[in-house]
């Protein structure tokens, strides 16, 4: 169980690392919505070569980013011959009882897997790769803090997330631990069938909770030790101030999506 | 009786990571059967990853473990049954209980032994007895049991099984001086009664010179000094510079000595030392 890093941040010193995280997320939603914009052979390159230049703007060797991609592989080829072979249209190509297959087909099979692809490789590299998960929950508080206005526990969410990851190599660690224990005395957990080896986990799982709740009702009083009272008047001790460098992938990404929409109107690019 | 040899042992941390950490080097070693070792050594000198190889929980990245001379990995999937007769109490068992009752507790190991019923029952009120659990605690709740007893129904779940050595990391930590005492004794007895080989592991020298018959001495997942406590004891500047150090009452006899008391250096218990200061004066 020893060595399992969380999450798939990746340290390096790289444009991508040093933007702005609150950035960052609203560059991955307005990422989300061009991917979706792409109806023509143009857009789904140009989506591509965006996908490659994060890559290469984040500094991160593109065989890490392609192993992130070999989880969703089944689903990548499940998706894609389901297009082939349900997607009907004017030209066939090939024709066998009730096969039937049209370049249609193909053309919007290769399209879903470029599209997944860059969603993956892009929100990855913009987000997970580059960011620490602290960096982000505290972004996401900043992003949702307008939301406080309207008595969302924005602050208290924020605090939720951050103790969670906080705590998972501690609950790591914790369950090598008893695991061991058990094993220690004849604890089984890698043979007999599936019923056999949730019940081996029986004596992970309760004083792993155990643990856990007790871990908590400890932080909550250590929280209280230090007069922590929640979100009000609470500042950060390192604040992030935006840069102008902050902003210019905002214009590009916009930009990007303009230039999308009027291919779509215009109907430029290989259409089908 | 069996006995536990290693031979060249070596282990890493992270094997294959450039995070890669040599934990055991080379280590020979021969745990004497029918009385009790104390393993002493410094934090992160590889004590702990040392007792988890003597039953197989980490396996050897070099050199073997030898159990009444046969490589325990041998057959690697019947390690569960070297598990049975090497017993490891690990540090804090007290965080392993899940039982609804004490009872269930203990008679986990045995359970998975595949014994009777009958016998279950009879290893896991002998168990309780040596490690010092009243009778009427095995029908409670772990979780209303205090700290001390807790461990000590932790101790009783190795005990159990019956192991021919038995291992324990640390089994005083965190207790009260009295708490100390008292499991110490037990342990002390269980190993008289059973005559098992018992393997203690602990930075406490006081602890270690009042119950052990041989001590091992380790730094830098290396063995540094072997022997009996007066062999051990009388490198007390080795001792130090690794960190470790000799009872404070051999110290103190040491000094005696040195302003021409006539004492006996090899002093290393407080009640000794009474004994032969009155001695002394009488």
């Amino acid at each position: 169980m020893k060595g399992i890093s969380f999450g798939q941040y990746y340290p390096a010193r790289s444009p991508l690392h040093s933007l702005d995280p609150r950035v960052k997320i609203i560059l991955t939603l307005l990422y989300i919505v061009c991917s979706f914009l792409c109806k023509n052979v143009l857009s789904y390159a140009l989506l591509l070569l965006s996908a490659l230049l994060l890559v290469a703007l984040g500094r991160i060797p593109l065989r890490i980013v392609l192993r992130g991609l070999r989880g969703v592989l089944f689903v990548l080829a499940f998706t894609a011959l389901l297009n082939v072979f349900w997607t009907s249209g004017e030209v066939l190509l090939f024709e066998w009882k009730f096969i039937k297959i049209y370049l249609e087909g193909i053309y919007s099979a290769v399209f879903i897997m470029i599209r997944i692809a860059a969603l993956i490789i892009g929100t990855g590299m913009l987000m997970t790769y580059t960011t620490t998960p602290i960096a982000l929950t505290n972004a996401i508080e900043d992003l949702l803090s307008p939301l406080k206005k309207l008595h969302v526990p924005v602050h208290t969410f924020a605090m939720m997330m951050t103790i969670a990851l906080r705590f998972i190599p501690t609950l790591t660690e914790e369950t090598d631990r008893i695991m061991t224990a058990q094993k220690a005395r004849g604890a089984d957990f890698s043979s007999g069938g599936l019923i056999a080896r949730a019940k081996a986990l029986i004596p992970v799982l309760i004083p792993l909770f155990v643990s856990a709740f007790n871990r908590a009702g400890d932080l909550a009083t250590a929280m209280e030790c230090r007069c922590y009272h929640g979100g009000e008047g609470r500042t950060r001790m390192n604040v992030r101030h935006m840069r102008f460098v902050d902003v210019i992938p905002l214009f590009l990404i916009v930009a990007f999506g303009a230039a999308l929409i009027v291919f779509n109107i215009l109907a430029i690019g290989y259409t089908l | 009786m069996s006995e536990i040899t290693v031979e060249k042992l070596s282990y890493f941390h992270g094997k294959d990571t450039p995070y890669e950490i040599k934990a055991l080097d080379g280590i020979d070693l021969k745990i004497q059967k029918g009385m009790i070792t104390g393993l002493i050594g410094h934090t992160g000198s590889g004590k702990s990853t040392l007792v988890q190889m003597f039953n197989g929980i980490l396996r050897p990245h070099e050199g073997k473990v030898l159990l009444d001379g046969e490589d325990i990995w041998k057959r690697p999937k019947d390690i569960r049954k070297i598990r049975f007769r090497v017993g490891l109490v690990m540090q804090y068992p007290e965080y392993q209980l899940f039982e609804e009752t004490i009872y269930k507790d203990i008679a986990y190991g045995p359970k998975n032994m595949g014994l009777s019923e009958s016998e279950i029952d009879e290893r896991v009120r002998e168990a309780a007895e040596f490690a010092g659990l009243e009778p009427d605690l095995l029908e409670k709740s772990p979780f209303d049991l205090s700290g001390g007893q807790k461990r000590r129904a932790a101790i009783a779940g190795i005990i159990a099984m019956r192991p021919e050595l038995l291992i324990l990391d640390e089994p005083a930590a965190g207790l009260d001086p009295r708490g100390r005492d008292s499991i110490f004794q037990n342990i002390a007895e269980y190993q008289k009664k059973s005559g098992s080989t018992v393997l203690i592991v602990s930075h406490s020298m006081e602890d270690m010179a009042r119950y052990c018959e041989r001590l091992i001495v380790m730094s830098g997942g290396k063995i540094m000094l072997e022997g009996n406590c007066r062999e051990v004891f009388s490198h007390a500047d080795l001792l130090e510079s690794v960190g470790l150090d000799i009872p404070q009452i051999t110290k103190l006899t040491m000094m005696l000595r040195e302003r021409g008391i006539e004492l006996d250096s090899s002093v290393y218990t407080v009640e000794e030392a009474f004994e032969k200061i009155i001695k002394l004066y009488s």
